[in-house]
């Protein structure tokens, strides 16, 4: 496992986009939550929306580039048939899968944790709230594993379905289909079921910070949602690559 | 068995109607090269890629050093292996693209500058790999194979897209890493190339061996290799042009 690691830790280094990716998960984030924060204007009458979660909308931006980076992360190696030589070099095909998911975590972790640290900075001198809140804390590193789970769902996707353009396609769709059927419907409860059950409005539900009484689903229940989605993708993928024929 | 062999016994695969391999069996013994040849279709990538343990075989086994591959804890140190020179990230140098292989054996940058130098591209070696020609990525391919100096080598055409120089190199290096009392397996079409750089041939058709003996057997029978092939693989042909002069017998 410790030669697999590395061999994925010089193969992610030397793939030329990393770098820039991470940076524009860096980015994104900040810049929608900078953006966010600013247009917020809390000075007539005091804020009635949830000031930590407006901080924090640069994750719905943030989590597409992290989305592209891990499929890129096994989809390229498909495209060019590369998987064959990793397969090779590593016969345990559950160990290049978990090489590959651990070398993600901790770039999407670091890259995650700037982006979120720097739109709370933001926040700090935009808004009126108090960033060491344990709430808000608590949102903050709830956003960062937000950003890691979806990088770890699009790896277990581009693994079971191999083709890194169908791949993204199918992960930004579970994304982002939930919301827009949400959109569609106008039964609240329909709603309420769709926040509870879609990876996105779930696991986003970890940056809650006011209202918590009426929330679809509580913060950490909502990020396990998404924690569930993530496994399910990771465990069709190994159980796929284990079984088929590379 | 030999602990410096590809052992590969009755091994058959199917994909959907087509039988690919029926009742594969031969063996590729050290120090000489083995050549593997026969009809597109006859089974040869299906067969190397059962050794790999890419693909798994419906029946059979294949071994190398005694062990299926997929058991060997490092890989390439035991079997040395060029399926496909195109199969590389194109934006990585090819010294990259060997480093990660090095590093995923517990090997350090210092091999790979080895077998750089070894298939001469340390003058590439900071080059993208996708601006390579398909002989400069042969070159890659023969250097990743060698990564691990692993006392089997098994080359799937290496000889396409090389220029007459590397065409040459190749042969020579072949030769020597059998000398050396390395197992080579070599596959190609080539029979020309095959018949000078060969001391075995197995002859596959239709998923299984047609014929498995030494070059001076075949050569004092058939004349050449190339006629060898032609009169061996006659029934074997699984796609042939119409008023080809075989298509006529």
């Amino acid at each position: 496992m410790r030669r697999a690691l590395h061999a994925e830790w010089t193969k992610l280094r030397t793939t030329p986009g990393t770098g820039l990716l991470l940076l524009t998960v860096v980015a994104a984030t900040v810049g929608i939550g900078v953006l966010a924060s600013a247009v917020t204007d809390c000075r007539a009458g005091g804020c009635t929306v949830d000031l930590a979660k407006v901080s924090l909308t640069g994750v719905q931006l943030g989590q597409a580039v992290v989305a592209v980076l891990a499929v890129q992360v096994i989809g390229a190696e498909y495209s060019t048939g590369m998987i064959h030589l990793s397969l090779t070099a590593v016969p345990r095909r559950l160990t290049v899968l978990a090489a590959k998911a651990l070398v993600l975590t901790a770039v999407v972790t670091t890259a995650a944790a700037a982006g979120v640290a720097g739109s709370l900075l933001a926040a700090d001198r935009l808004l009126p709230l108090a960033v060491t809140d344990a709430a808000v804390l608590r949102a903050a590193a709830g956003s960062v594993l937000y950003l890691v789970l979806v990088g770890l769902l699009a790896l277990g996707v581009t693994t079971a379905v191999r083709n890194p353009g169908a791949a993204a396609g199918l992960v930004l769709g579970l994304l982002y289909l939930f919301p827009l059927i949400g959109l569609a419907t106008t039964d609240p409860d329909f709603r309420r079921h769709l926040d509870q059950i879609g990876p996105m409005a779930a696991g986003l539900a970890v940056q809650a910070t006011t209202g918590l009484d009426s929330v679809a689903v509580s913060p950490w229940r909502g990020l396990a949602v998404l924690g569930a989605w993530a496994a399910a993708a990771l465990l069709a993928g190994g159980l796929l690559i284990r079984l088929r024929d590379a | 068995m030999n602990e410096t062999s590809i052992v590969v016994s009755g091994l058959r695969k199917r994909f959907g109607p087509t039988l690919a391999l029926d009742g594969m069996s031969f063996t590729v013994g050290p120090g000489q090269v083995t050549g593997f040849a026969g009809p597109n279709g006859a089974g040869k990538s299906t067969t190397m890629r059962i050794v790999l343990g890419l693909d798994a075989p419906d029946e059979g086994s294949a071994l190398v050093g005694g062990r299926p591959y997929r058991s060997l804890p490092c890989p390439l140190r035991v079997v040395g292996s060029l399926l496909d020179a195109g199969a590389l990230q194109p934006g990585r140098t090819a010294r990259n693209h060997l480093l990660w292989l090095a590093h995923s054996q517990g090997l350090t940058a210092a091999r790979v500058d080895q077998v750089l130098e070894q298939a001469g591209l340390t003058g590439v070696a900071r080059r993208r790999a996708g601006g390579f020609s398909l002989g400069m990525r042969q070159r890659l391919g023969i250097a990743a194979a060698m990564l691990g100096d692993p006392p089997v080598l098994m080359l799937d055409e290496p000889f396409n897209g090389m220029d007459p120089e590397g065409i040459v190199w190749i042969r020579g290096f072949l030769r020597a890493l059998a000398a050396e009392g390395r197992a080579v397996l070599l596959s190609t079409h080539l029979m020309s190339e095959l018949q000078d750089t060969a001391d075995h041939v197995v002859l596959v058709g239709r998923g299984r061996v047609l014929a498995d003996r030494t070059m001076p057997e075949l050569l004092a029978r058939h004349g050449s290799l190339e006629r060898a092939y032609l009169e061996l693989t006659r029934d074997a042909v699984e796609f042939r042009a119409a008023g080809s002069p075989e298509a006529s017998r």
